[in-house]
């Protein structure tokens, strides 16, 4: 049998003996990609974890588990580790890194030194935001957004924190730069933009994003630093400074980083609804172009979350306008998506079934967010608990869950072996039931005026709580259920062969699966187009020897 | 439901609300559009349901991508303009001449209100912190929370402007009135505004909805909307709070359903009903009545309706009014109430009536004790004058 990538692997430094060594100096673009997945997931169920503390706290009124400063800090944990650690490096991390250079044909990234850089810089954000936890006065207290003058008054461990993210935001920087190189430069002849998966498009417009706008949070957070030690007077009103500008600087970049989490993931449903529908997918070119077009109109809209902060009227009317435009885009691509089905063969897989259930909750976290774009409705549900189940349907129900559609999708490239799809199926259930039960409840509770961040509440809001509770329950043995399948099949699942969905792009065109340290056998002619189906059969075939067609 | 919720009569409350319900029926709308074609394509295009010969590659089709490119982008126009235009109502303050300006200040964690100076050169300043419900080990409620007496008073139906802000050296709030549908964060060192103005009398829960710290989750407070003239003769006078008590909900809620209409509540006249001040009747009874109405008496005093009043409210109204209608007992009070009774109206054969006691009549005999006729009144040297001047006020108010 031929050596796979798990077998042998390029170092950054040497040629190290030992396997350990050999996967910590790494600079295989699919051994980082998997690194980044074992990191990243260790982190998300820590945060998980996080939030079931807080959803046990608040499922009845009054304290019981923890007080007021301790759920501060818990949901400022679940924030950061969630954004910072998991959904920001996220798809692009794991797949970018996996599945992207095997998609344009590519034998690595373009800078695989400065890949295996980043990873480890990747960790030491993640080593030093946790550090926070025990050092000082204990983790940081602010939320996410360390908004000031809160962040600059706090006595609790905020610098760490905000080095961490400026440390993890310079990961992101280099991700972007690294993947905008290798897009351009690496694609296989004949692989012109309108010929490249739609993945690879998402990840394209993510680039972007990762490269122009992280370093404006850089900036903020270093600002802030300044200020909290050195009293600079940006941002406290004490010394002349305004906080109104940390929230406009804060947002320039955390609003395009919802765009950074969500494109690569409307990659992975563009990959997945034609290949289980059998056909060619509907309006390439569109959903292409939206893509980018969300990326360059998700620069400006960052006013939107800041319609209660004291801006100016006709700012909030400009930044409600334009944000509408964003949502255009992303309806049309829906709309192409459920027109890929139209005269195909719906193949109801666990990748297809979690596509189609992101479709329905990733529309209800859309369409909530119309509504909160809208200035007047915002001024009642700006930081309520619509809000927070308006981003966790849009993250959740979108990003992660196409996240998770990705797994199962490309589970077979990655292991070379199949999960156990009852299972599977069963897990996906759980998890949108329980998505259901645990946010839609918030949606009525934010809109009767529950806020967000409160760790007791007035009795009126006790029944939302209590669903929610039931719903996360759900929802976390959902999460268990699928993650123990995987773990469970990466050594013994069944054998998956190559091309398990019959796939039509490069990355199911490999000479074997797991596949081999550099990928394709030979760099291949791109002389067709992504998804070509006829009589839903794949078209286009390869001798995997010599990467020339043979159909 | 939050008290007010759906019946606090304010404009902006009424224009962002059709914003909302507007934008949920296109949401709706958009909603079908994507799961119907969804549900019914996986459905109809099922595995074993095609053949492979029938598959086609339909990849673009002009007409039906116009479609949903344009009709969506009309809803969401439609959207942009009511959020729009509700926020002009929202945003677009009163004339300050027809407006009463009430500054507000929010820091950690709490609220004050500071009101324009009255006739007689007085300025009411009062607010103050939230009390913390109290609760047992298990987490049974032992005292509700409670704003106290503290709130934004306002009258009915009068422009009311605020001008909010926080200390330099706090913290971000917001301050947020679900029932008004009205919020805007209050920024140390500067100054942000909100309006509003009520047609209905009644109390509507204050939030802090930007994150503020360890006690975020109980910075609440009031608006009580009081009748304009129960407003005025508070407002030029240099009483703390408003007569009446708006400590536990109790006025305010009579009036917003309506009881004083009928029912004298400061005096024994009977005006369509019976005056409610009475200590004859539990709050059971009171209840009864609240919820199936009264027609026993047969005769033209008329009925009193069923269902006046709902839930919460019910309740509430129901322990006023079988408490006397007294405002919230001082603690100091406890020592006096097992000689003198929870009324402060004494007992036979151990104690007088302390109601018509003043102030300095007060501090004297609990400085001092006092023999009489019936027994001997020890002296509690350690009271303080704030607690003598409580209980003073309390025992005026059960007159």
């Amino acid at each position: 049998m031929s050596k796979s990538y798990f077998d042998e692997t390029h170092c950054a430094i040497g040629h190290p003996k030992t396997k350990v060594m050999q996967w910590l100096l790494t600079v295989d673009h699919k051994r980082i990609g998997v690194m980044y997945a074992a990191v990243m997931f260790t982190f998300f169920f820590i945060a998980i974890a996080t939030a079931m503390a807080m959803r046990i706290e608040l499922f009845a009124p009054g304290a019981q588990i923890m007080d007021g400063d301790t759920f501060n800090q818990a949901f400022t944990l679940h924030g950061v580790i969630m954004i910072f650690l998991f959904i920001i490096p996220g798809i692009p991390a794991v797949f970018g890194n996996i599945v992207m250079p095997l998609m344009i044909g590519a034998k690595d990234v373009s800078f695989p030194r400065l890949n295996w850089f980043t990873f480890w810089l990747y960790i030491l954000g993640c080593l030093i935001a946790l550090s926070s936890l025990w050092t000082g006065n204990g983790f940081a207290d602010t939320g996410w957004t360390f908004y000031a003058p809160y962040s600059l008054n706090t006595n609790t461990n905020v610098i760490t924190t905000l080095v961490a993210a400026f440390v993890l935001g310079m990961a992101s920087i280099l991700t972007g730069l690294n993947f905008l190189v290798t897009i351009h430069r690496l694609r296989a002849p004949g692989m012109g933009f309108f010929k490249m998966p739609l993945f690879v498009w998402g990840i394209y417009a993510t680039a972007w994003i990762q490269l122009l706008a992280t370093p404006v949070v850089g900036i903020t957070l270093i600002l802030a630093i300044l200020e909290k030690y050195f009293g600079i007077g940006i941002f406290d009103p004490a010394k002349g400074g305004d906080p109104v500008l940390f929230e406009h600087l804060f947002w320039i970049y955390s609003h395009p980083a919802v765009y950074l989490m969500i494109l690569p993931a409307f990659g992975i449903m563009s990959e997945i609804i034609p290949v289980f529908s059998r056909r060619e997918i509907f309006g390439y070119r569109t959903i292409a172009l939206s893509s980018a077009s969300i990326a360059g109109i998700g620069y400006l809209v960052w006013g939107h979350h800041l319609f209660t902060s004291g801006m100016s009227d006709i700012a909030k009317t400009i930044f409600s306008f334009l944000t509408f435009f964003v949502a255009i885009p992303t309806g049309i691509k829906f709309y192409d998506w459920i027109a890929t089905m139209y005269k195909g063969k719906v193949i109801l897989e666990t990748p297809m079934l979690w596509a189609l259930g992101t479709i329905i909750t990733f529309a209800i976290g859309g369409l909530t967010g119309v509504t909160i774009a809208m200035v007047g409705a915002d001024i009642h549900l700006q930081d309520t608990y619509y809000s927070v189940a308006h981003f966790h349907y849009a993250i959740l129900g979108g990003v992660v869950f196409l996240f998770f559609a990705g797994l199962h999708y490309w589970y077979p490239v990655v292991t070379g072996r199949m999960y156990n799809e009852s299972v599977a199926k069963t897990a996906f259930w759980l998890n949108f039931v329980g998505i259901n039960l645990l946010w839609f409840p918030m949606f009525i509770a934010g809109y009767y005026g529950m806020p967000r961040r409160y760790f007791d509440y007035l009795p009126e809001f006790e029944i939302y709580h209590q669903i929610s509770g039931i719903g996360a329950i759900v929802i976390l043995s959902g999460l268990l259920l699928m993650f123990w399948n995987f773990l469970s099949n990466w050594n013994t699942g069944e054998l998956s062969g190559t091309n398990p969905w019959e796939g039509t792009t490069l990355e199911w065109h490999l000479p074997s699966s797991p596949p081999p340290l550099e990928n394709h056998t030979k760099v291949p002619y791109v002389d067709f187009n992504p998804y070509e189906y006829h009589h839903g059969k794949p078209v286009v075939k390869f001798d995997y020897e010599t990467m020339k067609r043979i159909d | 439901m939050l008290q007010g919720f759906n019946t606090s009569g304010t404009v902006i409350a009424e224009h962002i609300q059709q914003a909302l319900e507007i934008n949920l029926w296109i949401s709706l709308v958009l909603f079908a559009s994507v799961a119907i074609p969804l549900v019914y394509l996986a459905w109809k295009y099922r595995e074993n349901n095609v053949k492979d010969e029938d598959i086609q590659n339909v990849t673009h089709n002009t007409l039906l991508e116009i479609v949903w490119t344009v009709v969506p982008t009309i809803t969401l126009f439609v959207c942009f303009w009511y959020g729009y235009t509700s926020m002009v109502t929202a945003r677009t303050m009163p004339a300050i001449d027809d407006s009463i300006v009430v500054e507000v200040e929010g820091s950690k964690w709490k609220w004050r209100y500071e009101y324009p100076a009255n006739e007689s050169g007085f300025v009411h300043k009062l607010g103050g912190a939230y009390t913390k419900p109290v609760r047992d080990e298990n987490g049974k409620l032992i005292e509700k929370g409670t704003m106290g007496k503290s709130a934004l008073y306002v009258p009915v139906n009068t422009n009311i402007i605020l001008n909010m802000t926080a200390p330099i050296d706090d913290v971000l709030h917001a301050f947020f009135i679900p029932a008004f549908r009205m919020k805007e964060d209050v920024v140390p060192g500067r100054i942000t505004k909100q309006w509003f103005n009520s047609n209905q009398v009644g109390e509507y829960e204050i939030e802090c909805a930007e994150y503020c710290g360890t006690d975020h989750s109980y910075m609440y407070s009031r608006v009580v909307v009081l009748p304009i003239a129960e407003y005025n003769t508070w407002f030029n006078s240099n009483e703390e709070t408003p007569e009446g008590d708006y400590g536990n909900s109790g006025d305010a809620i009579l009036q917003q359903h309506g009881c004083k209409s009928c029912h004298a509540v400061d005096s024994d006249k009977v005006l369509v009903g019976p005056a409610l001040k009475t200590r004859r009747l539990t709050k059971e009874q009171v209840l009864d009545v609240i919820e199936n109405g009264q027609e026993k008496l047969g005769y033209a005093m008329g009925a009193m309706p069923a269902g006046m009043a709902e839930g919460t409210d019910a309740e509430e109204i129901a322990a006023y009014v079988a408490g006397g209608m007294i405002g919230t007992q001082p603690a100091s009070f406890a020592a006096c109430s097992s000689c003198h009774g929870e009324d402060g109206k004494g007992q036979y054969g151990t104690s007088p009536s302390l109601v018509s006691y003043d102030v300095d009549l007060l501090r004297n005999v609990l400085k001092n004790g006092k023999e009489g006729m019936i027994g001997t009144m020890p002296a509690f040297p350690y009271v303080s004058d704030e607690e003598v001047s409580a209980i003073a006020e309390y025992l005026e108010n059960t007159k």
